[in-house]
């Protein structure tokens, strides 16, 4: 049996894309960042990307990495927490200046304007710019591990699914732009004349693809990615686990393994404070829930540390745990 | 006018007229469907102008400058009123 993810993530030939997905607040950014730690630590350049709104990798590294891009925090370890407000600013800016360009327009149409405007009050286009920034670096592929912190579980099954449904949309858009162009061909030859404008659209329609295809092969591709989740001992995180993985298996992924966070330690067991002998017989019966539904496909378990583990040394004690297993379970 | 320019001339004029009398009909027609193509392609991109659900705008942004000069044509085909005489004449 597996334990640890050294064995699954940091092995020869290992994934290159790790995600960790689960509700909030479970351990999800402490595990991407302790296992981005631990890659790096292996000689492996890896960057580890927030796309959780309310993410905490600053918090972790002890260090404002918000909206600054990809930010070196230790030796091959990079780290990414996306301001994807500014993203969205910055891209509308563009999209506007490009018609300016285009048309050598000193202002862009009122009904336009007014469009572009309107659709950056669509809550969406946040999840699509992290989305986006996401496959870019994907497609990129200058590192050699990427460790993915998914937002809070429903907004985390809608993002992957994303890259599918986009993926079909562009394909049916590449079809019609594909039979303009046919039209296009047949009209200049029935006109005697040769076609020559390329048609820049399709070219668009291509780079966003290939992006979007970068992305859902690496998902697809057992061998590519490997997607853990986090859960706490506690029967609302086997609940909420179990429709995570229907959810999963329903849009075609298999689950790598679940790290159990925020374990009491033994010797609560005999605390003489009631209250947590008391949290522990609790979490005794929830283990034995957690053995019987999920059993092999917990890979690592990382105690309830008596402090919040940050910063470079926290992280390397949380990697103990994930990464080489120190806490047995069963 | 020079023998050959008067040649020349004569080529391109009777040129244009076989491409009227034979070709001209089927190239607007190729030309009409071709625009129904693209006023699809800019409901597929656009749709949400006119009111129809289309997904996250994100990528639709990055077409639309493509897109600016057949917008107003687009929406002026869609809202257009329609009677009888659009299904003999399309």
């Amino acid at each position: 049996m597996v334990w640890g993810l050294r064995d699954i993530v940091l092995r020869e030939g290992g994934p290159r894309m790790v995600i960790f997905a689960g509700k909030g607040g479970l351990g999800k950014t402490t595990s991407s960042a302790a296992l981005a730690y631990a890659a790096a630590l292996a000689k492996k350049k890896v960057l580890c990307f927030s796309t959780d709104p309310q993410a905490s990798l600053s918090d972790i590294f002890e260090r404002n990495i918000f909206g600054k891009g990809e930010v070196e925090v230790a030796p091959n370890l990079y780290v990414v927490e996306i301001d994807a407000d500014a993203k969205v600013g910055a891209y509308i800016e563009e999209v506007k200046q490009r018609i300016k360009d285009m048309y050598k327009l000193e202002e862009i149409p009122p009904e336009i304007e007014a469009y572009i405007d309107s659709s950056v009050a669509e809550p969406a286009m946040y999840e699509s710019a992290t989305y986006d920034a996401m496959a870019d670096y994907l497609a990129r592929g200058d590192y050699d591990l990427y460790v993915f912190d998914m937002p809070p579980f429903g907004h985390g099954i809608r993002m992957l699914t994303m890259a599918d449904v986009l993926t079909s949309w562009v394909e049916k858009l590449t079809e019609v732009r594909e039979k303009a162009r046919e039209y296009d061909e047949i009209a200049s030859k029935l006109k005697g004349e040769r076609l020559v404008k390329e048609d820049e659209i399709l070219n668009e329609l291509k780079q966003i693809r290939d992006k979007l295809t970068t992305f859902t092969d690496f998902m697809r591709e057992r061998t590519k990615s490997a997607f853990f989740m986090v859960m706490t001992p506690e029967m609302m995180s086997v609940h909420d686990t179990e429709r995570a993985l229907e959810a999963f298996k329903s849009i075609g992924l298999s689950l790598a393994g679940i790290v159990l966070n925020k374990v009491l330690p033994r010797d609560f067991h005999s605390s003489p404070s009631p209250y947590i002998s008391y949290r522990y017989r609790q979490q005794e019966s929830v283990m034995r829930v957690i053995e019987e539904k999920f059993g092999d496909l917990v890979v690592a378990a990382i105690p309830m540390f008596p402090r919040e583990p940050k910063g470079l040394d926290g992280l390397r004690e949380v990697a103990k745990h994930l990464v080489d297993g120190v806490t047995k379970l069963w | 006018m020079s023998k050959g320019r008067f040649i020349s001339s004569l080529r391109k004029a009777l040129t244009e007229v076989s491409y009227g009398a034979a070709l001209h009909g089927q190239v607007s027609a190729v030309l009409k469907t071709r625009m129904y193509i693209e006023h699809m392609f800019i409901l597929m991109i656009l749709g949400d102008m006119l009111g129809f659900p289309i997904l996250p705008p994100y990528y639709s942004l990055r077409l639309l400058p493509y897109a600016v000069p057949n917008v107003k044509a687009w929406k002026h085909r869609f809202y257009r009123e329609r009677d009888f005489t659009d299904v003999i004449y399309g």
